[in-house]
């Protein structure tokens, strides 16, 4: 990691990258995503920010951080690693799904078709980062006790929040316990709402390290692309043959 | 089976029904919400019965091997009795991996956007096949009693087995020739599916990348073995009991010991290599069935209950009816043991270090431990599997009841 300061905030370069990015041909643009570790504090704010952004329900995580103790007392460090989605260019899911519920978009983003989804949870099981979740339809608010008229109780703290559907993929889905995405398997699909209308991830922009970069990889002038061509870089599970779109600093 | 032992049983699997019942409403009204199963072990109880119930069906195909492979006549009268077990294990294996999936009422989507790349897909055109051959396959072997039956005044249903004949009054000789003809062609076309058939679910386990317990070439053959074994357990239980002439009785006793000796061969290579090899996430799959927390399943409930004494029984007394009838059942109800270890312990011991202290949520624990409400579903899709097999006997001319001494709906 450099001593220096930087001279502009990774997040402003990298809106820069993506309002370019969204000027070109979707068909053009395959996502990225690169995460040096060294930077990574293992504050956790991705993985809060990511199940707020997907109002994701109980047991349902796209972004997990993973904690590793390293060495022996004295000389013991910890280090965190981030772990989405890591969007497999040759994704072990897609190949499993028996309803081609999930495939590749053209993006190179791992996208689900909820309303395609059986439920069967092949494709958790085929996983090998297990960066899949099945929403068995927990609600937070389960245990809450239920005072009818009221502006509290079960039914109305529910409403005010987790009943309210996410925009995932950009639609509008039923509220929360009336079908998909309850039963469905789901994940990270890199923000692809916030990314339609010019927003990066909520992981990224979340992330106070700056440990995350997102972009465009085919765009040289990007950089995510600058990251990828580092020394450092790596990909989980390299020898699996995924392929996956995001990288490791390590 | 005489009258008294048919209503236990039937009482028996009608109180297994009712106990069943909480667990599917339970099931029906809240979905996966009180289930035990998470994210990261997503398959569980009832994959296992899955398995169980597939393997099952494998009875019937060892009787048509024999009968119209093998051309041994001595099995004819028990095709019509196994071709039933087969399509009720289908119906049962059916219900519960329905109950399992997320969505249930979307199984339409196999057939409209089917993905072939995936060994679900194949698994689900092989049951349809087996249901395409062999519900026609029992239907030309009955036809024959449902045209008799339909004329019986005295019988009971008689409207029914009238529509079940179609309208048919006689059966002439060439009807008998033709039926026969079409079911030599189908049980010749049944033996290369079934041949498969048993293999796909094993198919389903390799393909998932990084987990070397299943990675492994022996996997097709040891799931192809299992499958035998549990079926031809069962129809050496239901030959017992409804056709118990010393030929079958001899023949299938010998060839459940071979299948039992078999398999277990088969196992210990899995076993013995895997630990050979090393690999941590074998080590550790392994380390879960033979030496973890459950241990006993493997050792106590799969070795000494439903291999070591099955074993003893079929070897000291291979010709004794009631013997072979032990060995039998208790292969058949501690098979679920074998299928239980299939499943569960690779998704358990998945190796991503930390994996679940990632986010701690009970739906993402690498433990996993079938609830009661799971018990009960599947205690629930056995006992309707014994109910409508009993049932079945009583009301369809599946039995050879010339032999067994039975009472058909009069």
């Amino acid at each position: 990691m450099s001593n220096r300061l930087p001279a502009e905030d990774p997040l402003i370069r990298m809106q820069r990258d993506l309002k370019r990015a969204l000027a070109k041909k979707p068909s053009d643009i395959k996502w990225g995503m690169v995460i040096d570790i060294a930077r990574c504090i293992g504050c956790h704010a991705c993985t809060v920010a990511c199940v707020a952004e997907n109002k994701l329900p109980p047991g349902v995580v796209y972004r997990v951080v993973v904690e590793q103790e390293i060495g022996q007392y004295p000389h013991v460090t910890r280090r965190f690693i981030p772990r989405p989605c890591v969007q497999c260019q040759k994704p072990p899911c897609v190949r499993v799904c028996p309803v081609t519920a999930t495939y590749k978009n053209e993006q190179g983003v791992v996208v689900m078709n909820y309303d395609r989804c059986i439920g069967c949870r092949y494709c958790m099981g085929a996983c090998p980062y297990t960066a899949r979740c099945s929403d068995f339809g927990d609600w937070y608010t389960s245990d809450t006790p239920e005072m009818p008229g009221k502006v509290v109780g079960r039914a109305a703290t529910a409403k005010g929040y987790e009943a309210r559907p996410a925009t995932e993929y950009g639609q509008d889905w039923p509220e929360r316990g009336h079908g998909s995405p309850v039963g469905n398997a789901r994940k990270c699909h890199f923000c692809l709402h916030r990314l339609a209308v010019g927003m990066l991830p909520a992981c990224v922009t979340s992330c106070v390290g700056r440990a995350t970069i997102f972009g465009d990889r085919t765009d040289k002038e990007s950089l995510v692309f600058e990251m990828i061509g580092s020394p450092r870089v790596t990909r989980w599970k390299e020898e699996l043959g995924t392929q996956p779109a995001v990288y490791y600093l390590a | 089976m005489n009258e008294n032992t048919f209503r236990i049983l039937l009482g028996v699997g009608g109180v297994g029904l009712l106990a069943g019942t909480l667990g599917m409403g339970v099931r029906l009204i809240f979905g996966h919400v009180h289930m035990a199963y998470g994210s990261y072990v997503p398959w569980g109880l009832w994959v296992a019965f899955d398995l169980l119930f597939l393997g099952l069906t494998a009875g019937a195909y060892i009787i048509i091997v024999l009968t119209y492979g093998f051309g041994l006549k001595q099995f004819e009268p028990l095709v019509p009795l196994s071709v039933f077990s087969l399509l009720v294990s289908l119906l049962c294996e059916g219900i519960i991996i329905s109950l399992d999936l997320g969505h249930p009422l979307r199984v339409y989507r196999f057939l409209v956007t089917p993905s072939f790349s995936s060994m679900l897909t194949w698994l689900v055109v092989f049951i349809l096949a087996m249901w395409l051959i062999f519900i026609p396959f029992l239907y030309l072997l009955l036809r024959e009693k449902f045209v008799l039956w339909s004329r019986d005044p005295e019988r009971k249903g008689r409207d029914i087995y009238r529509a079940l004949a179609m309208g048919r009054t006689e059966y002439s000789d060439a009807d008998r020739e033709r039926d026969r003809k079409w079911l030599r062609i189908l049980a010749l076309i049944s033996i290369p599916v079934g041949f498969i058939f048993f293999a796909v679910p094993s198919a389903m386990f390799t393909d998932m990348l990084g987990r070397p317990h299943w990675d492994s070439a022996i996997l097709p053959i040891l799931y192809m073995f299992a499958s035998y074994l549990s079926g031809c357990a069962l129809i050496t239980l239901l030959a017992c009991v409804y056709h118990p002439q010393e030929p079958v009785i001899g023949f299938l006793s010998r060839l459940l010991r071979g299948f039992l000796l078999l398999f277990l061969l088969i196992e210990f290579i899995q076993i013995f290599f895997g630990y050979r090899t090393d690999n941590p996430g074998a080590v550790a799959a392994l380390n879960l069935i033979t030496n973890g927390p459950n241990a006993w399943v493997f050792w106590v409930i799969h070795l000494l209950l439903g291999s070591i004494v099955p074993l003893y029984l079929l070897t000291a007394r291979p010709h004794d009816a009631r013997s072979v009838a032990w060995a039998g059942f208790l292969i058949v109800i501690t098979f679920v043991a074998v299928r239980y270890n299939a499943v569960v312990p690779e998704l358990m011991s998945y190796n991503l270090e930390g994996r679940d202290l990632f986010f701690v949520q009970r739906r993402l624990s690498q433990a996993y431990t079938p609830n009661l409400y799971e018990w009960l579903v599947s205690l629930w899709v056995v006992s309707l599997w014994v109910v409508v097999f009993l049932l079945g006997t009583r009301w369809l001319p599946v039995i050879p009841a010339e032999k067994g001494g039975e009472q058909h709906a009069s």
